[in-house]
Parts: C-alpha cells; structure tokens; sequence
C-alpha cells in the first residue's frame, strides 16, 4: 500500500485527553472545512458591505415596501382600467349579456337563499319592485353588496367575492328592476326615481 | 485504543485528504449489492412514470399543494400526517441500526447507491483500476491523462443532471418535466434553476466530496455510537481466529495473513482489523476481499464478517435486548397510528363557518342565520357532493347549492342559510349539516348552532 499517503507518525497519534478510556488525539480540522468556514466569514463580511453599508441591495424591509408600492401601483392602474365604478358604468355593464350572465350564476349560489331565486325576495327585500331601502342607485347597489347591511342581516360581500365579482352581480341585480316577479316580497323602502326603468 | 494502534483514515493529521482510490473487489455481497444498486434506481426512476390512479405513483406536487402517494391524495390540510411520516423513517432507521447497523449505509443510502453504482462505475471504466488512477493522480499531469480527465468529469456533469431531472420529475409530473425539456429554460427558469442547482451540487458531492458527506455531514452517520449497542450486526474483524497476523509459518499465528487487501477495497480508507469505527459505512467490501483469500488459502471464510460484537468476540450472541423491544414497540405504534389516521381519512373536507357579520337577523317574521360550508375534493377523480341539513327544534334550511360537483383538489363554497318562525325559537339550538360524495361511504357531518334572541 505504499501508493496510499502514509497517515502513520504516531507523534501526531498523541493521546492528549483521555476519558473512560476514550482517547482525544490532536488533529487538525479537515482543509475544506476549514476553507468552507473562512468562505462563509468572507462571505458575511461581503453581505454586510454589500447591504448594510454600500446599500446595494435591498434589506428585506426595503424589498417588502417596494412590492408593497408596486402592488399599489398595479392596482391604481386596474381601477383606471376598469373605469370608476359610477352608475353610467354600472349602467353599461348591466346591458353587456357576459357581466349580467356571470352576475346571474354568482346572485344564484350566494345572494338567492334571501333573496330568492328570480330576485323576488324572502328572508331579504324584493329586487325586482321599484323600492330600494339602502337606494337604487347602480353605485348605491354596489355599495350596499360590497360593505352589506350588517344590522339587517346582509352579509358584507366585498372580501369574499372581489370587485369584478360584485360589478357582475350589481349588473345583474340592475336587470332585475321594476320586473316585478309575480310571488313577490311586498315592497320595502323608499320608490327610487333615480333609474331609467326600462 | 492505545497510542501505538495507529488510525487509518480520510484524512491525514495536517487535514489534507487521502486520495481514496478502493481497489475492485468481487463476491458474494458485492454481486447483491451491486443488483440492490440497479433496483434501486429502477425505482427511483419507476416510480414517478407508474400511473395509479391517474396520476404518477408518487408525486409531490407542491405548486397546487396536491401530494399523490400510491393513489392516495392529500393536500396542505393532511400535513400534519407527515409527522408519523417522519417519525416512521426516524425509528425505522432506529430499529434497523440496532438489528444491522449500517445495512442503510452499505446498500441503500442514495450517496452509495449513485457512488457506487453510478460514479465509481464511470470512473473505473475511464481510468481504470484502482492502481493506475493513484499512480495518475500522483503523477504528472500529461495530455493524455488530462483528456481521460475531462472525459470523466463531463460523465459525471451528465449523469448529474440526468439524477437531477429525475428528483425534479418527483415534483413537476414526468409528463411536465419532458415538456418543459423541450421548451427553453426561460420559460420554467424555476425548475430550471432547481435541476441546475441539483445537478452542481450531485456533481461537487459525487465528483469530490464523497465520503466525506458519510464520515462528517451525515448526522445519521454521527449517531451510530448511540443507536448501537454489542448485540448489533456489524462488518467487523474476528481478531480472536485472525491475531497475530503474519505472512510467516510460524505455529502461533493467526489466519490473517496481512495481506493488506481489507484495506485497499475500503472506500473510507479505514483499517477493519483495528476494531469498529465510526468511519465504517458497513459497504462489505472487506467481507468479500478476505474471502477471496481465505478461501485460496484453503481457510474458511468469514474472518471479517457480518456478525454482532458479542459474536465476533465469541460471546454468547444476544437477539432481544430492551433497545430493541422499546423501538420496536414504538414503530408498531406510530404505523398503527398511522394506519388508523389514513384508514379515517376522509376523501373530502369539509368545515361550516357562520357568515361574518351578525351572528342573526330577523326578517318576515323568521330569525335569519347565514353559513358557509367550505367543501374540497382531495380524491383524485371529479366527484359530485351531496349537502343535506337537520334539526331537531324545527329549524328550516335553504340550501340554494344542495350539489356540488368538483374536480379533484377543486374547492367549493355553498351557502346554507337557517330559519325559524319567530314564534318556535324556543332558544339556541344545535343543528347538524351532512356532506356526502358519491361512491363514497363516509359522510362528513358538520354541527352547528343556531343562534337568535327573544323579539316581540
């Protein structure tokens, strides 16, 4: 085995701690694990230039305000999109067939159980006179879905369901007016003058 | 050990690293651990391209928390079964060390299976044996040794990324992963940075580090003082037939004939005859290798052999130690538990949560309450549900979505709204939501309460 590096000088084979018989020689550390540990020091000394005194990269706070900027910023630029949610919008949502169609199949799983399948009422007000107790404006429909009613009994929308949901289903409701479903709920609230009744 | 037994090791006292070069061994153990290896990665590669179920046999699919195991689904709300999971590797590995020792180590832990099977294989045929590389690696670097170099390390960067995108298949689903292998790595550069991360990293541990990850990292390596006791199944050296060793005929010698051969096929570059050590990977190598001369000696084989400490020692051998019964008895009870939760685990979830806002509201002469059932598929297979609601204090139920027909994972949100003449509520009241699947006889049932208050 002479090709295989000698590993025997027994003066480095030295026993300098003993202990039940379980001896300790004095050995060196292996050389890549004491590479790796000087490469981790370099590296720290590195990182808190780099972070903490250049300031070339983000700390995390920093990272977390500028996403949280961004995500402003993206959400700023959708609502330009989308236009401000007022009632000529809302108007024209509740006559494009796709909006009240998404609106329909949404009312049918979360709002019919009060409000009745055909918007005729029950637990909650008729949808389908021309009285409206929170008012019938499109943007007063919206807002009262979006926040509810929580002392009547109106669940607040808004989180569960999102802003496009609540637009679908403002549009959808908006079709509802004045179409006066035969075992309907008898009105509640104030006559609303406010929309074009078709 | 006194201080005249000289160590062997990895590593030379000055921390420099001994060119371990094991030389080839053949015999009995190495022909099964070599067909162990092959099986081994059979399955490794198997079991992501089996299909049961309609999906891969094991796949972690991370990205839509949807963990497929042998046909079973589970999803982020079962990750607390992972804790008999691990549990149960942990005390198997347990129980497994104190009857065998290292048998993990030898013939089933990835880093020998790949070393052995794969990396050390490569090398041979490139190099070859174990002579010629050290005399290469001491000597000078010629063109032709830096060709068969290169050569080498390109097969080793090869088989890297061929065992990286294996472990990647685990989680994207064989399908995916050829996919994405044909698309251009900026359009998936996430699994594209693990399997080229995994691929250095298999590349740096079985190109150079080796059995360094055995001897220094492994924490499972760094137990094995604990976890065995005399009773345990080693690799060991009968000292009592083999000392004093000597080449010459003299009558009192042992039959170890110091040919040196245990130590030159040892991959931990360790001497057997020096006792158990920590630095034994229980490979076997030395087994077959004094075998082989035992055996041209005419001597019987097995003066290193797969025996306990007590047996080597030629003590009376002792099987049922304590250690070993409370292991034992601890892994029967975690796989009974784990058993018992599987077996009861429902292919679908589901949880009832009131309406935020107002626990209840009158209207039309009715108190009101609105919940949610908050339902998801975790079969594997699109199934339709069945939402029924019951009282006993004549409370009535509207259920706008009495079915539900989801995809698998798919999750559903249905509304159950509870009411009561004013003039029955006799006082809260507990009522009793039932989701059933299809094809399924367990039903989940959900208990509520329904709440209101005394009106005129």
């Amino acid at each position: 085995m002479a090709s295989r590096a000698p590993n025997e000088s027994s003066a480095e084979d030295k026993i300098i701690h003993e202990y039940d018989g379980i001896g300790e020689c004095d050995h060196q550390l292996p050389n890549w694990w004491v590479w790796t540990f000087i490469a981790t020091v370099a590296f720290a000394i590195g990182y808190f230039f780099y972070y903490s005194q250049l300031r070339s990269g983000e700390l995390p706070l920093e990272a977390y305000k500028r996403e949280v900027a961004e995500h402003a910023a993206a959400r700023a630029e959708q609502i330009r999109a989308h236009g401000v949610m007022d009632r000529d919008a809302l108007e024209g949502l509740s006559k494009d067939p796709k909006s009240v169609a998404k609106g329909g199949e949404l009312f049918q799983q979360t709002c019919s159980p009060c409000h009745a399948a055909n918007g005729g009422g029950g637990i909650g007000p008729n949808l389908t006179d021309r009285y409206w107790i929170h008012g019938g404006a499109p943007n007063d429909i919206y807002q009262t879905i979006t926040d509810g009613v929580p002392a009547k009994g109106m669940a607040a929308w808004g989180g569960q369901l999102g802003a496009e949901a609540i637009q679908n289903v403002t549009a959808f409701v908006l079709t509802l007016r004045n179409t006066n479903v035969p075992d309907g709920k008898p009105p509640q609230g104030e006559l609303s003058n406010e929309t074009e009744y078709k | 050990m006194s201080a005249e037994e000289h160590t062997r090791s990895s590593l030379r006292h000055d921390g420099s690293r001994v060119d371990i070069q094991p030389a080839d061994v053949s015999g009995r153990f190495n022909t099964a651990r070599r067909i162990t290896f092959v099986l081994l990665i059979a399955m490794l590669v198997c079991l992501p391209l089996t299909t049961i179920g309609g999906h891969p046999a094991v796949f972690l699919d991370v990205d839509r928390r949807a963990f497929y195991l042998f046909g079973l689904v589970f999803n982020a709300g079962d990750i607390w079964l992972v804790f008999f999971l691990l549990s149960g590797a942990g005390f198997s590995l347990v129980v497994l060390t104190t009857l065998a020792g290292r048998v993990w180590c030898g013939w089933a832990c990835p880093q020998t299976v790949f070393l052995e099977g794969v990396y050390r294989r490569i090398e041979r045929i490139i190099e070859g044996p174990a002579s010629r590389r050290l005399r290469m690696n001491a000597g000078n670097m010629t063109f032709g040794l830096a060709i068969k170099k290169i050569v080498k390390h390109i097969a080793f960067a090869l088989a890297s990324v061929a065992i990286a995108h294996i472990f990647v298949a685990y989680f994207v689903s064989p399908a995916k992963l050829m996919a994405m292998v044909r698309e251009a790595p900026g359009e998936h550069w996430e699994a594209f940075l693990w399997m080229g991360s995994l691929s250095l990293v298999l590349y740096l541990n079985f190109a150079f580090f080796r059995e360094q990850f055995c001897l220094i990292v492994c924490p499972y390596g760094r137990l094995q003082s604990a976890l065995l006791d005399a009773g345990s199944l080693v690799v060991g050296y009968d000292s009592t037939r083999g000392e004093p060793r000597g080449k010459a005929a003299s009558a009192q010698r042992g039959d170890c004939v110091d040919c040196g051969r245990c130590v030159a096929v040892c991959p931990t570059a360790i001497d057997i005859r020096n006792g158990l050590q920590l630095d034994c990977i229980g490979c076997t190598a030395c087994i077959d290798a004094c075998d082989d001369v035992m055996v041209r000696l005419g001597q019987p084989r097995g003066l290193i052999r797969y025996d306990s400490q007590q047996g080597l020692a030629h003590l009376p051998r002792r099987f049922w130690r304590p250690r070993l019964e409370l292991y034992s008895a601890l892994l029967i009870a975690g796989i009974g538990a784990f058993s018992v939760a599987v077996a009861h685990r429902s292919s679908f979830d589901a949880s009832l949560i009131r309406i935020p806002g107002q626990p209840y509201s009158v209207a039309g002469g009715a108190i009101v309450n609105g919940f949610t059932v908050h339902l998801s598929n975790k079969s594997n297979s699109d199934r339709d549900f069945e939402i029924t609601a019951r009282s006993d204090s004549g409370v009535e139920f509207d259920l706008p979505l009495k079915r539900a027909h989801l995809a698998p994972m798919g999750m559903a949100h249905l509304p159950v709204i509870a009411h009561i003449p004013q003039d029955k509520f006799m006082g809260d009241t507990p009522f009793v939501v039932e989701i059933r699947a299809d094809s399924d006889p367990n039903k989940i049932e959900l208990h509520g309460r329904f709440l209101g208050g005394m009106h005129e």
